[in-house]
């Protein structure tokens, strides 16, 4: 079953509420299409990501890590 | 606005509202309408270049975000109640074909106009054949060419056939410093620094081979790090600077090629054909006709240009009592000084409506928290349809089913649109009817909504913080609109990860800290008065802290301004109403020695001779002046002869025979400034020179003035003066920085006189004059304040002016809060610039100083005193010196937060080795937990 | 975010497992880009499986949650900017060298530490089951030993076993 679903990305990502997350929403407004796959954190600044969120993402099921101030 | 009736501090104002034919609280600006509208048409605000349709906004970042319906072309009004798309397809029912004009009435105590300028139109303006040739634009047209958001997406390409340019040219003063028919002996201030931009930016877009030249008469970038960013435009972007007014533009090569050519004479004096594929006119800034009516309906009272007419003193006050002006409608000028006006006007209204501050405020009253927030927790989901906007992409159904599968959630409700009033009411009913402790709500952005449920939530009994969003609109269904079922997975994991933090939010108390009411302003100069003056006529005690044994600064010196107003009389004035002022009390030969605290809450140690003064106060304003260069060149120091800034006038003044005998005089231009080791542009020294020169020939008409110069910087109205002394007579000579003119001293007939070398730059041969006297416009030096920004923790440039939280939107404010800086102290500035920056500075102090407390985000960091090992690293690593070591008892050091600086970063706590440090609301375990829950699948 | 790619590159998960990009407010446009490349450059890597490298992970979170590397990274700014207590600044290049060596150090640590977690093992069993060389290990259990981390257990034979303390 598993196997014949095609391999579909599932991307933790840390977004800066003034930076990156702002210009998520923009994107958003703008109705840029991209791929479903970031799950996303709003933090207050991309500075506040401890190193171990990212080994603690990849153990929880995620492909991979996308940090973005 | 229509009309002003009445008086300063009781107008009558009637506004004229035009009707937007969409109801403001209906529209959620989805954008639903403006899909469906089959009208379209030139889109202005990007120049014309893209299309809009009939029912549009403005721009993308418009303030409210509403639609509006441009009745001149939409088709229901051209064809009599045909159409109606918008109508039929708004899924907020907000289109409202019965809207009529509304006029307002509306009472005020006084007016602001900032009505801003148009930019110049150089159609019929035929030698730069705008209207023939489509590859000449304008730069208003380049700026929406190389937005992102503009009609190419940020693509760099031409008009005539959308290729992108490999050769662009920018003309510069195009209808500034022109006195052609239509256009503007005055410079428009703006355009050398934008154009400067322009090149820049264009070359990120397009890779450094594209190729930039930039055509002008002088480089005028005087302002703050402007002449660093030229210099590295040439140096390292690459940018071509050709001085050289081009007189015309020509279609190059045959049928068929829309290149541009354009022929100038270069530096050597050869005249050079050179093609473009793009040129980009530099128009400048000018008032419309429409604005010039309105000022003559409100009475105001115009210059000669149609800007405001102000006074140098009173920079922001028009004509008329109580009415203000501000930015481009009151003189060409760029951002930060446009946003210093703007804050300066507002401190002028507060002044003269001080008396009636906050007699119409009214405070809101929230029910008592109830205690079931510290119970098991109890989650409600609403997750929102908005309109079609998720609810076309995302199954909003199942995704409020399957937040009812999730723990500790006990009531889940979908709406069509969560943020109206009614839904309001249905969460507030379902908070206490189901006893709800924790909140979730998956629709749009908190950055736009949270603080709205954050307060329904609160009159609901909870504390604001038991909130959290997922945002499955602009982060979900509007950037994955051809992947619903995709979708829809996404939304249930983001409400999955919000539901799971819900369940760790803890309540978070208010922080509310008391206030104080007074000032506190280093420096007596005319910033330093200034501020304190439009403090204390607000009621604010303000003390004055000046290192002299008297007030006043340098501006003792203006003998008049550049508009040729009396600067010692206003200066004794200043003075004279300081000392006289019951708020406000001066501390002469006095000195910073301690200060502590933050925003609201300072504590300063001033030593007066050896006398200590403990003053407790709210604000800080930095206002400590600068000083000129004793330059070791050109023989100062050692001829007498040989003087600097406002010396030569001082000595004509005391000894007026000296200037009858005297034949000839030169001025040195960039002294020390805009050199390697100080690499920027002291700004006033143009307009002094041009102003003593052309006092000096009006006074003895035969005297031969010459002024040897880099650029004439005569920004804004001040070419005037350039203006004024070319037609006097007076000479210019351009000199190059690598062949600096040489000074000697010299006999002639028996007379001691000045001998300069120079090597005149536009005849390329050198010349010698011999003169009397030589006076030298040296750099306005920073006064070595190292020490004074050590005790406020400010940052100094690397000029060593103090440097500002924000170059262009927060021009007098610091990162740190409750810190204020004006005058020459932020940069070298003319007097009228410096009072402008000091009433914006008491703006900013009096919007903190009015306030009993300040209310500040909670959401900062908290130390666990018995993980922390008093390392200081997070001390270190705060950008708002936010946090630091304090000694605790029998533990040595500890952590603690400065609550009233601390902006909820969390670099602290990423940084501290122990992990003592946590974020409210952030905390450690509710990211784990939200990381966990998002990756289970 | 540097030095977690690089430990994601010691442990052989890889550092494309991680990618940082800047993105301003008004760059909509940037962050759909980003997120279509990083999405390509995951669908490139391929699912990851936690299971697989369950050692590494471990391993290289505890070298992240180690005092030395926290230490280090809070320092970053002090030791390259304003200098230590002999005012001396080391270049940002070299800093990272030696960032990097200390990261290696404790990873190997790391990895042994957790090893003898489930049960106390030799020299050649520790090797065979990190994947470092039977030399490293004994480096390494040499300094875990002078910080009471590790200790010896019991003689097997004339092998002998340590355990984690």
């Amino acid at each position: 079953m598993e196997m014949k679903k095609p391999f579909e990305p599932k991307i933790l990502a840390f977004l800066c509420n003034w930076c990156a997350y702002a210009g998520a929403d923009l994107a958003g407004v703008s109705r840029l299409q991209y791929p479903p796959t970031l799950r996303s954190i709003r933090v207050m600044c991309s500075g506040r990501v401890d190193p171990v969120y990212i080994t603690d993402g990849l153990k929880s099921g995620f492909d991979s890590v996308f940090v973005s101030g | 606005m229509e009309s002003v009736e009445g008086e300063a501090g009781n107008f009558t104002v009637t506004v004229r509202e035009r009707p937007r034919y969409v109801d403001m609280d209906k529209c959620i600006a989805c954008g639903i309408c403006a899909e469906r509208c089959p009208r379209k048409v030139k889109d202005e605000y990007n120049q014309g270049l893209a299309q809009r349709k009939a029912i549009y906004l403005q721009y993308a970042q418009a303030v409210p975000l509403k639609y509006v319906i441009d009745s001149d072309n939409c088709i229901y009004f051209k064809k009599k109640g045909r159409c109606r798309a918008c109508e039929k397809y708004c899924p907020a029912g907000a289109i409202d074909f019965t809207q009529r004009e509304k006029i307002h009435k509306i009472k005020v105590g006084s007016v602001v106009l900032s009505t801003g300028f148009k930019s110049f139109n150089p159609s019929g303006y035929d030698i730069y054949g705008y209207d023939s040739l489509p590859n000449v634009i304008t730069s208003m047209e380049f700026e929406r060419i190389l937005s992102s958001s503009g009609p190419f997406h940020g693509h760099l390409q031409r008009p005539s056939d959308n290729e992108p340019p490999q050769k662009i040219a920018w003309l510069q003063c195009i209808g500034s410093r022109d006195l052609h028919a239509g256009c503007h002996e005055y410079c428009s201030s703006v355009c050398c620094m934008y154009a400067i931009k322009e090149a820049i930016i264009a070359k990120e877009h397009a890779g450094n081979d594209l190729d930039t030249a930039i055509f002008f008469m002088d480089m005028r970038t005087p302002g703050k790090g402007f002449d660093r960013y030229y210099d590295r435009a040439g140096k390292e972007a690459g940018v071509r600077f050709i001085r050289s007014r081009v007189h015309s533009i020509e279609r190059a090569g045959g049928p068929g090629s829309d290149d541009l050519k354009i022929i100038y004479v270069n530096k050597d004096g050869r005249r050079i054909e050179e093609v473009f594929n793009l040129v980009v006119l530099s128009t400048g800034i000018e008032i419309s006709e429409e604005m010039r009516k309105l000022a003559q309906d409100l009475g105001i009272e115009l210059d000669i240009h149609g800007f405001a007419k102000t006074s140098s003193f009173t920079p922001v006050a028009t004509s008329r009592p109580g009415i203000f002006a501000c930015g481009a409608f009151a003189g060409p000028k760029d951002i930060p000084q446009s946003v210093m006006e703007s804050s300066a006007a507002s401190s002028a209204c507060s002044v003269l409506l001080a008396d009636s501050r906050n007699t119409l405020t009214q405070e809101k009253t929230y029910p008592p928290e109830d205690p079931i927030i510290y119970e098991e927790p109890r989650i409600g989901v609403f997750v929102c349809h908005c309109g079609i906007n998720i609810g076309g992409v995302v199954d909003v159904p199942a995704v409020r089913d399957y937040a009812e599968t999730l723990p500790n959630v006990v009531y889940v409700a979908d709406n069509m649109f969560t943020c109206s009033q009614d839904t309001q009411g249905l969460i507030r009913d379902a908070v206490k009817k189901n006893r709800l402790n924790r909140v979730v709500v998956a629709a749009c952005t908190p950055r736009t909504h949270e603080p709205l449920f954050q307060e329904t939530i609160r009159d609901g009994g909870l504390n604001p913080y038991l909130f959290e969003f997922a945002n499955i609109r602009d982060q979900d269904a509007w950037v994955h609109q051809k992947e619903p079922e995709k979708a829809t997975e996404k939304a249930k994991d983001m409400v999955r990860m919000s539901v799971t933090k819900a369940a760790l939010l803890e309540p978070i108390e208010p922080l509310l800290l008391e206030n104080r009411h007074e000032a506190l302003i280093i420096g007596g100069g005319a910033a330093g008065m200034t501020a304190a003056l439009d403090l204390a006529d607000q009621g604010f005690k303000t003390f004055i802290v000046e290192q002299n044994q008297k007030l006043g600064g340098h501006a003792k010196h203006v003998k008049r301004t550049w508009k040729g107003e009396d600067g010692r009389a206003f200066l004794s004035d200043l003075i004279g109403r300081v000392q006289a002022h019951k708020q406000i009390e001066v501390l002469l030969d006095a000195e910073i020695s301690h200060v502590s605290g933050f925003i609201g809450n300072f504590k300063t140690t001033v030593m007066t001779g050896s006398a200590k003064r403990e003053i407790e106060h709210g604000i800080i304003i930095l206002a400590v002046g600068a000083e000129p260069l004793k330059p070791d060149e050109y023989l100062y120091g050692q001829n007498e002869r040989v003087m600097k800034w406002h010396e030569l006038e001082e000595l004509f003044e005391k000894e007026p025979e000296r200037l009858e005998q005297t034949e000839a005089i030169a001025f040195i231009q960039c002294v020390g400034s805009r050199e390697p080791e100080r690499p920027y542009c002291s700004k006033f020294c143009c307009t002094s020179s041009l102003q003593q020169s052309i006092d000096f020939k009006t006074r003895k008409p035969d005297l031969n003035v010459y002024i040897l110069y880099r650029d004439i910087r005569a920004y804004g109205q001040r070419e005037q003066l350039y203006k004024k002394a070319r037609e006097l007579g007076i000479i210019f000579i351009r000199y190059s920085l690598d062949e600096k003119p040489l000074v000697e001293r010299t006999l002639i007939d028996g007379k001691d006189k000045l001998k300069i070398t120079v090597r005149d730059q536009i005849l390329g041969i050198p010349v010698e004059l011999r003169v009397d006297y030589l006076n030298l416009a040296t750099a306005i030096i920073p006064k070595g304040d190292e020490k004074l920004a050590k005790i406020l923790k400010v940052p100094l440039n690397e000029d060593g002016f103090f440097l500002e939280a924000h170059m262009k939107l927060r021009p007098v404010d610091f990162a740190t809060d409750g810190i204020f800086v004006c005058g020459l102290a932020h940069y070298p500035k003319p007097l009228e610039e410096s009072i402008v920056q000091a009433k914006a500075a008491a703006a900013r102090a009096a919007s903190v100083l009015i306030k009993d407390s300040v209310e500040v985000e909670p959401t900062i960091s908290v130390v666990d005193q018995g993980k922390c090992i008093g390392c200081g690293l997070c001390e270190i690593s705060c950008p708002f010196g936010a946090i630091h070591l304090v000694r605790v008892t029998g533990q040595g050091y500890r952590a603690e937060n400065i609550s009233a600086l601390c902006k909820g970063c969390g670099i602290c706590a990423a940084a501290c080795p122990q992990k003592a440090i946590d974020m409210k609301h952030f905390r450690d375990r509710q990211i784990l937990a939200m990381i966990e829950a998002g990756g289970s699948r | 975010m540097e030095l977690t790619q690089y430990l994601l590159d010691l442990s052989g998960i890889g550092r494309n497992r991680l990618q940082v990009r800047w993105v301003s407010a008004a760059e909509g446009q940037l962050f759909a880009e980003y997120v279509t490349e990083v999405s390509d450059i995951t669908q490139k890597l391929g699912p990851f499986d936690p299971d697989k490298f369950e050692l590494p992970l471990a391993a290289v979170e505890r070298t992240l949650n180690s005092a030395r590397i926290r230490w280090l990274l809070g320092l970053t700014k002090q030791i390259t900017e304003q200098g230590n207590v002999y005012n001396e600044k080391l270049k940002k290049e070299d800093f990272k060298k030696m960032l990097h060596r200390a990261a290696e150090e404790e990873y190997q640590k790391a990895l042994i530490m957790q090893v003898l977690e489930e049960r106390p093992l030799s020299v050649k069993e520790m090797a065979e089951k990190t994947g470092l060389a039977v030399y490293t290990v004994s480096l390494r259990l040499n300094e875990l030993e002078r910080c009471n981390q590790a200790g010896l257990k019991q003689y097997s034979g004339n092998a002998p076993i340590f355990m984690g303390m």
